[in-house]
């Protein structure tokens, strides 16, 4: 997108996925949550009795729970999931070739550069626009192998027994008021399985976007990595600006068998208005290795706390997490890791940057069940903190009942150095520029860690959120 | 108006008991000054109007207080016969006064009422008052009515703070006046003797500018065979450029539920530092908060504490940058044996508009035994941009290559372990090295150990 680039360079704090599709939709629910959308999203899906009443269970579920009262600020959200739709189909098939993607559709997703990327190095591409996957495919050689990365739907269609093993284990509806949300009403999203001793070497990837004004969107995906597999998944998310609220509720599961390793990247770039409350979890088996490489740069509120159950003895958990809160943004991020088994190591490596009158609050907990012999943790958390009207918070909790453990947690909380501007600014910077780089040299231990194109892509969003942020 | 609410039974509210009521509340208050009166009805209030803490409280999540403390079951205490008599007073509290370094002044009690007050020639002379609450009353309406359960600790800051308010029984006063400085410690030790019962005292410190003073504040009592509840609320404030410690040393017997609130208010270029010794108790809840209120305000606060049997310690800290230009730098370290279990929350607050801010804060366990446990909540909530803040927080175990090094050097297992810990352990001690009580606490320690 060469020309678009000389035409971001001149806008300011310019939101780049800010353009509107014409609506166009088969079909959608009424407003708001109640069973009659869970059994008409069903029904739109055909889906076996068993699904049905498990999103009508978890229906009550949601219903029973109070809105949590921690976190960020919810109390304008009973209103908003009053008014948004809580299913919206775009189309009436899956497309597995692009040729056949609606023009509207497609339009949006060049904006964002997928079959660019699909042309280049993926090895999989699902895209999630509104409620449902409109496109999917899967390199051959991958599919040779067994390998499968169906939209969700599909995976309870075609592996039926698979899907229905793992399934709601991993994030039982029960688990919290907004998982019970996505349970009763899910769609959209990946189901992905990768057979043992598999290793891909490029990333699946899936991107998600919210086109309909006071739309919902609660896409659920399912990963099984089995023994001694290898792979990469990569999310991005995006929305354009609307007036009024959208919802994102998102439920990730992830099982990672014994000796595989898995990692799990999320780049968050919902517009402004979004509230996204997503539960994310792995649970990792013997010798296994999960990462989370989570990036929250967009939404007006985001909850988020990838989390690693690990049940099997060395078994390795790791969160990367990156949050940018500018002006009016709150982001709720963190990560939880859980030693339930001996030997068992993990690594918190947290970095924010609050600008404007953002807020990023990091949350944490780390916990060492009694019996998690020799367990060790590492939890590092630093804030940066670019105006005097931002806020930063950190809430760590440690729970040790392991008396055979080692667990560290540090923050640290401070401003851009006026010797380092002033040193760079010497040296012929702007003031911008000198912000831009020590903001990016902050960040740079966990954008070393991104694929290439999303490493960039990070680099470009934060210098445009700095512009206008000196002074 | 009808008369339907008569017949509808009422349920108390919470914490009101056949003992703790507003009848005792007119008891206590039935010779008070107007003021005072007032002030105990309206903590009263206060105290009704406030649900109980439960762990559904984000300050209470690890402390559940039903299963720790029974309110309805706790008397009032009788009335405790002794002579201001150092020979005549019980043996545990004449044993730790023995122990003690010289002192600018002593005063000791027994069951939460002053029996003795001394304090060096000159020193009244100069008009510092050391005295018992009750006789403050009396004698210095004015300083207590405009302090007392009113700037630091006033009832609205929580359940126990009203109840404390409401019914506190005696208590200390202790005012420095302007430019007085105290060489040695004032030394304050109590004895709770009785079971079964509810204790509530206050501590009150005003330290005038320019002045000078510590305070240390032991709390101590025979192994209770019931659960007894002491609660202590401490206000201390230190104004313009005064220099005030204050140093608590809770070594009560099993069977206490120990409950103090502590909240010191720092003023301009003033010092105002704490240190709390947590050995004794079966559970022991300390609400401590700093507030830096005046540009050059600095407070160093340090907590010590060692568990063993099944006691549960909860810290609950808060460091409160109002004013810019202030510091403030905590250390919390603790060891923990046996099936005993610490709660450590700590929240570092900046202000809006108090740049310039240094604050650290700093949690570190050691877990000296299999079922032993330690849960610990370093919080940061910043406002301002121009701050330096930074906490950190550890769990771990006895480092094996230094008592391997030791064992090396000829020391027994048993003996490289006390060392070990002693050494982890008197970090905290040697940042405050008031004399008397790094021997005393040491001491303390190495008795806790010989049980390891």
């Amino acid at each position: 997108m060469p020309q678009n680039e000389t035409v971001q360079g001149l806008g300011l704090d310019e939101y780049k996925y800010d353009f509107v599709d014409e609506e166009r939709h088969v079909f959608r629910t009424k407003p708001g949550l109640n069973e009659e959308v869970v059994r008409q999203v069903s029904a739109q899906k055909n889906e076996p009795e068993w699904m049905l009443e498990f999103r009508l269970k978890a229906l009550k579920i949601y219903e029973s729970k109070p809105m949590p009262t921690w976190g960020g600020d919810l109390s304008d959200l009973e209103r908003v999931l009053d008014e948004i739709y809580f299913y919206v189909r775009p189309q009436d098939h899956m497309e597995h070739s692009w040729d056949d993607v609606p023009e509207n559709i497609k339009n949006t997703f060049e904006r964002l550069g997928i079959p660019e990327a699909e042309q280049k190095i993926l090895a999989g591409v699902g895209a999630q626009y509104e409620s449902e996957m409109v496109y999917h495919s899967l390199k051959k050689e991958w599919e040779d192998q067994g390998v499968i990365f169906d939209s969700i739907e599909e995976g309870l269609k075609n592996h039926p027994e698979l899907f229905r093993k793992y399934f709601g284990t991993v994030i039982p509806a029960a688990d919290n008021k907004f998982a019970a949300m996505n349970s009763a009403v899910w769609s959209g999203g990946s189901f992905v399985y990768i057979p043992k001793g598999v290793e891909l070497k490029t990333p699946l990837q899936a991107y998600f976007r919210v086109n309909q004004e006071k739309m919902g969107q609660f896409e659920r995906t399912l990963i099984i990595a089995d023994e001694g597999s290898h792979a990469h998944y990569i999310e991005g998310c995006t929305a354009p600006v609307y007036s009024t609220e959208s919802f994102h509720s998102g439920v990730i599961e992830i099982i990672v068998h014994r000796n595989a390793r898995f990692r799990y990247t999320t780049i968050q770039n919902w517009s402004n208005n979004m509230y996204n409350l997503v539960t994310q979890r792995a649970v990792v088996h013997e010798n296994a290795s999960m990462e989370w490489l989570d990036g929250n740069l967009g939404s007006k509120l985001t909850m988020k706390y990838p989390s690693c159950f690990l049940v099997g003895e060395g078994a390795h958990g790791e969160i990367l997490s990156i949050a940018l809160a500018g002006n009016g943004q709150h982001q709720d991020t963190g990560g939880k890791v859980i030693h339930a088994a001996p030997r068992t190591t993990s690594s918190i490596v947290s970095k924010s940057i609050s600008r404007g009158t953002g807020r990023a609050s990091y949350r944490g907990l780390l916990k060492v069940y009694d019996g998690a012999k020799g367990a060790r943790s590492n939890v590092e958390c630093d804030a940066l903190l670019i105006n005097d009207t931002s806020r930063t918070d950190t809430f760590p909790y440690i729970e040790i009942e392991e008396r055979d453990a080692n667990v560290g947690h540090e923050a640290t909380v401070s401003k851009v150095g006026e010797e380092q501007l002033f040193y760079l600014m010497s040296r012929g910077l702007t003031e911008e520029e000198a912000m831009a780089l020590i903001v990016r040299g902050f960040i740079e231990p966990i954008a070393k860690e991104l694929p290439l194109e999303y490493a960039v892509e990070l680099n470009r969003l934060i210098e445009m959120e700095m512009e206008g942020s000196v002074g | 108006m009808t008369d339907t609410n008569s017949t509808t039974a009422v349920a108390a509210p919470e914490g009101v008991t056949e003992i703790l009521n507003r009848g005792l509340l007119q008891t206590l208050a039935a010779f008070d000054p107007s003021w005072l009166r007032e002030r105990r009805a309206h903590a009263w209030d206060v105290y009704e109007e406030t649900p109980l803490p439960t762990t559904r409280l984000e300050e209470w999540r690890y402390t559940d207080l039903k299963k720790k403390l029974d309110l309805d079951a706790l008397r009032w205490p009788g009335k405790t016969e002794c002579a201001d008599d150092f020979a005549a007073c019980p043996q545990g509290l004449r044993e730790s006064m023995l122990e003690d370094h010289p002192a600018s002044g002593h005063l000791w009690g027994i069951d939460g009422q002053v029996i003795h007050v001394d304090l060096e020639e000159g020193l009244a002379a100069k008009g510092v008052i050391l005295m018992s609450l009750r006789e403050a009353v009396k004698a210095h309406p004015q300083l207590l009515q405009r302090h007392l359960a009113h700037d630091a600790l006033p009832a609205e800051y929580g359940k126990f703070e009203a109840l404390n308010a409401a019914l506190w029984t005696d208590g200390i006063l202790l005012f420095v006046p302007r430019g007085v400085r105290l060489d040695l410690p004032v030394r304050v030790t109590r004895w709770v003797d009785q079971a079964g019962v509810a204790f509530f005292s206050r501590t009150l410190i005003i330290a005038e500018p320019g002045s000078q003073v510590s305070f240390v504040d032991e709390m101590l009592s025979r192994d209770l065979n019931e659960t007894s509840l002491v609660s202590h609320a401490v206000e201390v404030i230190a104004q313009d450029g005064a220099q005030v410690q204050y140093v608590s040393l809770q070594r009560l017997g099993k069977g206490a539920f120990y409950q103090a609130s502590q909240r010191t208010l720092a003023q301009r270029d003033s010092t105002l530092d704490t240190l709390n010794v947590s050995m004794g108790a079966t559970t022991a809840r300390v609400d401590l908060n700093a507030s830096l209120l005046g540009s050059g305000a600095n407070s160093d606060m340090l907590g010590l504490y060692f568990g063993d049997d099944s006691q549960h310690f909860d810290h609950n800290t808060s460091q409160d940058h109002v004013a810019p230009n202030t510091s403030s730098d905590l250390l919390y370290k603790g060891a923990l044996d046996g099936h005993s279990r610490s709660v450590f929350r700590g929240v570092i607050r900046v202000h809006r508009g108090a740049q310039k801010t240094d604050a650290y804060q700093t949690n570190r366990n050691l877990l000296l035994s299999d079922h032993a446990r330690a849960d610990s909540l370093p919080n940061l909530e910043i406002e301002a941009d121009d701050v330096k803040c930074s906490h950190g927080a550890t769990v771990g175990q006895l480092d094996a290559e230094s008592r391997f090094y030791l064992m090396s050097r000829g020391l027994s297992r048993e003996q490289a372990e006390r060392l070990v810990v002693m050494g982890f352990l008197g970090e905290v001690l040697s940042r405050l090295p008031l004399g008397g009580v790094v021997e005393k606490v040491t001491r303390v320690i190495e008795e806790k150990l010989r049980q390891v």
